[in-house]
């Protein structure tokens, strides 16, 4: 109960971009080169895989789960689709 | 620590099962919306030359710079194509004088024809009359009233009558045939006719002038330039209609007609969606697989290959109305077919 404040608190700004969506080409520039939307999608799978890992450790969750690498993985794959659907969904 | 408890298995199968739910619908989803992030912003181009050569004397045009339809770009020594209009007058005037002169010599032959054709009659008068004279003297040489030398003069003069009648016919029709008629002088004054229309039309090449709106590209001269026929000076990027060249996969293309909505997003500017329509879609494109010579035999590879990349076709989307500042010809495009913010 403690950390669920923190948990909200690093999971809101994430729920307000989804209403804000990001505008324009999904296509992001970075040094000189454009990357695609779903490789930003990929990224944001794999780090909330890694972050809810972290999490479900620390409050405890973690104990209470079984296959874990299906698990951890298809939550990060459902978040990823998630934000390709939210934000660049059509 | 790591027990199997149903909750655990309840919660990873709920996680595997919305997973795997979620990226099939995704992925319909992204096959019924087919985007392209490789695409180019694509403008129709003139090569700007004249159809005649000379010096480059009067260059009104920077490179980059914005011109009208009709404006004038540049303008070539038109000296040279003074002089030839001049020569194709003269030659025109000579042969209209030639017409002149051939419609007298008618004038005078047709004249002489007739002379030919009274001599004829004429001649025909005085055969008859010496034909009559031998008749009338026939009998009376027979019975002796007259010497038979007055007989064989009028016979003489019967047959000199008639070779005169047959020169004086001869004459008639060598006459008629000579008249001849104005045909060769016409032609030779039309032929210089056009050939005037010719030297004037090269001449207005000089000037040459924009054939649509547009930017000057690749201009890299100053006026001195010796210009071949046909050379061309710089490249004029049409303003009238911009494009946008999407490459699309071939198992994405068929939910694509003509007609359907885009999002277009110059790279120049990632922000601002640029409303198009598709235009067309590519009929062809040359695959290694047809490469070669188009009457050699096939090229075909030793090779085991399991996996075969999708073919793209390019599809062309016409933009509506954009910010000139975003259309540059050749710049990255990213381009969303049926779906994205101009389409909403």
């Amino acid at each position: 109960m403690r950390t669920y404040p923190a948990l909200l608190s690093r999971t809101a700004p994430f729920l307000l971009l989804g209403g804000c969506a990001v505008r324009g080409a999904p296509s992001f520039p970075l040094a000189g080169a454009y990357f695609p939307d779903w490789m930003l999608c990929a990224m944001v799978g794999i780090v909330v895989a890694v972050g809810l890992r972290v999490i479900f450790v620390q409050i405890g969750v973690d104990t209470i789960l079984s296959l874990r690498v299906f698990t951890y993985v298809s939550l990060g794959v459902i978040a990823a689709l998630l934000v390709w659907q939210i934000w660049f969904g059509p | 620590m790591s027990g199997k408890t149903p909750v655990g298995l309840l919660i990873a199968a709920v996680c595997i099962v919305a997973a795997t739910v979620l990226g099939i619908h995704v992925a319909n989803e992204d096959s019924a919306h087919p985007s392209s992030d490789s695409g180019s912003i694509d403008a129709e181009i003139v090569h700007m030359a004249s159809t005649v050569g000379g010096r480059l004397v009067d260059l009104r045009v920077r490179v980059n710079q914005e011109v009208r339809r009709g404006e004038v770009l540049y303008r070539l020594d038109p000296e040279p194509y003074d002089l030839t209009v001049r020569q194709a007058q003269a030659n025109l005037a000579l042969a209209q004088a030639e017409v002149e002169n051939q419609r007298r010599l008618v004038a005078v032959k047709t004249a002489s024809a007739a002379v030919a054709q009274a001599q004829t009659v004429r001649a025909r008068t005085n055969r008859d009359l010496a034909a009559r004279t031998v008749e009338r003297l026939s009998p009376l040489a027979g019975h002796a009233y007259i010497p038979l030398q007055q007989y064989d003069q009028a016979r003489v003069a019967l047959h000199d009558a008639e070779i005169s009648l047959e020169q004086a016919q001869q004459q008639e029709v060598a006459a008629q045939t000579a008249i001849g008629d104005l045909k060769s002088a016409l032609a030779t004054q039309d032929a210089a006719s056009a050939a005037l229309d010719h030297a004037r039309y090269e001449l207005r090449q000089t000037v040459v002038v924009a054939p649509t709106d547009g930017y000057v590209t690749s201009l890299y001269v100053k006026p001195g330039e010796i210009l071949a026929p046909s050379q061309v000076l710089f490249t004029l990027v049409a303003n009238d209609a911009w494009f946008a060249n999407a490459n699309i996969r071939e198992v994405d293309l068929r939910p694509i007609r003509p007609g359907d909505c885009a999002t277009v997003y110059s790279m120049i500017d990632r922000h601002a969606a640029i409303h198009g329509h598709v235009d067309s879609i590519g009929w062809g494109v040359l695959s290694a697989d047809s490469a070669g010579l188009p009457r050699a035999l096939p090229l075909v590879p030793r090779e085991m290959d399991w996996v075969h990349v999708a073919q793209r076709f390019p599809v062309r989307v016409r933009l509506d109305q954009a910010d000139p500042a975003l259309l540059r010809l050749g710049a990255t495009a990213t381009v969303e077919i049926r779906h994205g913010a101009a389409c909403r």
